[in-house]
């Protein structure tokens, strides 16, 4: 039985089951439209005429990122430094010849390429063959120690970023589609953050509780032979950087899920009695995209400066720990008499630090072209 | 307008309220116990009972937080732990105005040459001086202080290699004179500390004014006429500055930040350098004083910038 015989009612003239656009009369750009089979059928043509199919605005910007020289050899650069952190010290530590040690006894290049190993009658050296970039002044091998050092930066950045992106996304889309408490209570987190100088909190909280973390962190099971190292406070570190950067995401993601929230799309879903959780999941989350891949990126660079400014303070990696950070604070009292030591972890600071900038501008023009300034 | 301000106010005042909690709770959940820090070897339970009281940490928190909070309003920060016989404001007074003189002068050369030269930019976008200028710029801008002021130190010591000058590397000397030994110790962190607000004002400068220069009525002002300078420095200019002032409170956040690592880095005995090493001596005291009133700088700070921009740009409403 047809559902109109039941309630007579119901309409069944086409104009009535028209959707309800506020409006009895549709906007006058909509009755100018040409036959739109028509243009179908043209649009068709000109794709047939190419030979591929409407490409997605991922492959789109991903092809705008490719024709950017300076972003392109930045994320190489970057992609180096991560692969030589993590491949790098295995490979140093297999060649090289046996020399004596001051100690006495042949040590072989697994022991005084070792980043804590201190050789002290080896102190200050230039480049040799024994070390690379030459010792500081505790007869440590620079080079050995400027590689822990990008090791840790990366760790530092990668488990903040995991940290900000987890809360940021999730208290943001929240805030953003529900609003209500979750929102007024985003709102003056974020109003504390911004005011509190966030580089002091990260001092306070390192300051206070750095002490007890190197004791606690160290005795953990498995983490505590790499934390154990003058590593333990980077898990202080990690946590208060995160601390201070993800309501600036969190804002970010509200602002990008109201937008969102507004559009055809999210009232089509919610019309056709998709669940919240679904809308958000596979409607709100996926269009977030590029925002968050924008906005973590250019926070990696923030991040890394953060932890070699905590180290440098003193108050983040300690010794026999390195840190690029820890390394210049090392060695800055040497910069009169060798300034190439201070020079080193400086250098590959500034090359992290403007490849990440750079290949964040890159990716803010090519997914983002609108917001060129 | 005034409603605003009080609006603004009690925000403030609840910052202020949260940066003392926080700062005072980091202090009290702190695990080492600062008495028994102190007496270090000599530990006896009675005099640390004693001790305990004298300081007011036997009381509960939030008793030790109220208390904390009047001694704050009537500037009174207590007793440092780590100097016992000297007031934590005696401390500080020796920091204060060395900080302050590098803020002055940093703020000073940050607005006084990076907003002319991002309007120069401006005026000759897209040349190569342009360019150059905006490069130089987002380099700075990128590079955190530390780094600059690193190179900045190494450039000092070939350069003081090289032509055998004797130009100090670190240091500071008297606060607020100006004779040439002072000077020299002065100049480089002053330049390096004005280098990223330097880079920030330039950027921002040159865009707001390119913006202002394509709107209608500066085409109106050279339609009918008007020399450039004209046009420039009466029609454009101002309307180019709203944005500028606005930020300017903000400025010192990234002041207060900056001075850290100028201070650790050129080794000079500012507040920050105090902050750091009261942290290392932990003296509570001291680095809840300091803590407190470097916030209190970047929340008045933002204060500052909410007034200047309804003031500069009325159409800015009270909600």
């Amino acid at each position: 039985m047809d559902i109109r015989d039941q309630n007579p009612k119901m309409a069944t003239s086409p104009e009535e089951l028209m959707p309800d656009t506020g409006s009895v009369i549709p906007p006058a750009d909509l009755l100018d439209l040409p036959n739109v089979p028509t243009l179908l059928r043209e649009a068709e043509d000109v794709l047939q005429k190419r030979g591929k199919e409407p490409e997605s605005p991922l492959k789109e910007s991903l092809k705008r990122l490719r024709r950017d020289l300076r972003a392109m050899v930045s994320l190489g650069v970057f992609i180096f430094l991560i692969v030589l952190a993590i491949i790098g010290p295995p490979i140093y530590k297999s060649f090289g010849a046996t020399y004596a040690s001051d100690l006495g006894g042949p040590i072989g290049p697994s022991v005084y390429r070792d980043y804590a190993h201190q050789e002290l009658s080896k102190q200050d050296q230039g480049p040799s063959a024994q070390y690379i970039l030459g010792t500081d002044s505790l007869g440590r091998d620079l080079l050995s120690r400027l590689m822990q050092g990008l090791l840790i930066s990366m760790v530092v950045a990668f488990l903040v970023e995991v940290v900000d992106i987890g809360l940021g996304v999730t208290i943001g889309v929240l805030a953003g589609y529900y609003g209500g408490w979750i929102d007024q209570l985003l709102a003056r987190f974020t109003d504390l953050v911004f005011a509190f100088p966030g580089l002091l909190f990260i001092i306070l909280l390192t300051g206070i509780f750095g002490n007890s973390a190197d004791d606690y962190f160290a005795k953990l099971p498995v983490l505590g032979s790499f934390l154990g190292n003058g590593n333990a406070r980077l898990v202080i570190v990690s946590l208060a950087l995160a601390t201070v950067i993800w309501p600036l995401m969190a804002r970010y993601v509200r602002g990008q899920t109201l937008q969102l929230k507004q559009q055809q799309f999210v009232e089509a879903a919610r019309t056709s009695g998709t669940s919240d959780f679904t809308i958000i999941w596979r409607h709100i989350i996926p269009n977030l995209f590029s925002i968050v891949f924008i906005a973590s990126t250019l926070n990696v660079a923030n991040t890394i400066i953060g932890e070699a400014g905590i180290s440098l303070l003193g108050l983040g990696v300690q010794p026999p720990g390195s840190s690029l950070g820890l390394m210049i604070s090392d060695t800055l009292d040497q910069v009169e008499v060798h300034p190439w030591e201070v020079l080193f972890p400086t250098i590959v600071l500034t090359i992290i630090v403007l490849a990440i900038s750079f290949l964040g501008d890159g990716l803010r023009d090519a997914f983002d072209p609108r917001s060129k300034d | 307008m005034i409603q605003f301000l009080i609006k603004r106010f009690i925000g403030l005042l609840f910052v202020v309220i949260g940066v003392t909690f926080i700062t005072f709770i980091l202090g009290y959940l702190s695990p080492s116990d600062p008495i028994r820090e102190i007496m270090g070897q000599h530990f006896d339970q009675a005099r640390w009972l004693m001790l305990r009281h004298a300081y007011g940490l036997d009381l509960p928190w939030y008793q030790q937080y109220f208390n904390f909070l009047v001694n704050f309003a009537r500037f009174n920060f207590g007793t440092s732990f780590h100097y016992q016989d000297r007031a934590v404001w005696d401390i500080l007074k020796d920091g204060v105005p060395i900080s302050l003189e590098l803020a002055t002068w940093g703020t000073l050369i940050t607005l006084l040459i990076g907003i002319p030269v991002g309007i120069f930019s401006a005026m000759k976008a897209n040349t190569w001086i342009d360019t150059t200028n905006m490069s130089v710029a987002l380099i700075l801008y990128a590079l955190p202080p530390f780094i600059i002021a690193v190179f900045a130190q190494v450039i000092l010591v070939q350069i003081n290699v090289s032509l055998g000058t004797q130009w100090p590397v670190a240091g500071w000397g008297t606060p607020w004179q100006y004779d040439w030994d002072s000077l020299q110790n002065k100049i480089v962190p002053i330049l390096v500390y004005a280098a990223a607000g330097y880079a920030y004002f330039s950027r921002l400068a040159r865009t707001s004014m390119l913006e202002v220069l394509r709107q209608d009525y500066v085409r109106t002002a050279r339609a009918k006429g008007l020399r450039e300078t004209m046009v420039v420095y009466q029609h454009a200019l101002r309307n180019a500055m709203i944005p500028l002032i606005t930020v300017i409170g903000l400025l010192i956040g990234t002041l207060v930040a900056g001075s850290f690592f100028i201070e650790r880095i050129f080794n000079i005995q500012g507040i920050a350098a105090i902050s750091v090493s009261s942290i290392f001596q932990r003296d509570y005291p001291v680095i809840q004083a300091t803590t407190v009133l470097l916030a209190i700088g970047v929340v008045l700070g933002n204060l500052i910038s909410d007034v200047l921009y309804s003031v500069v740009d009325p159409r800015i409403k009270t909600e």
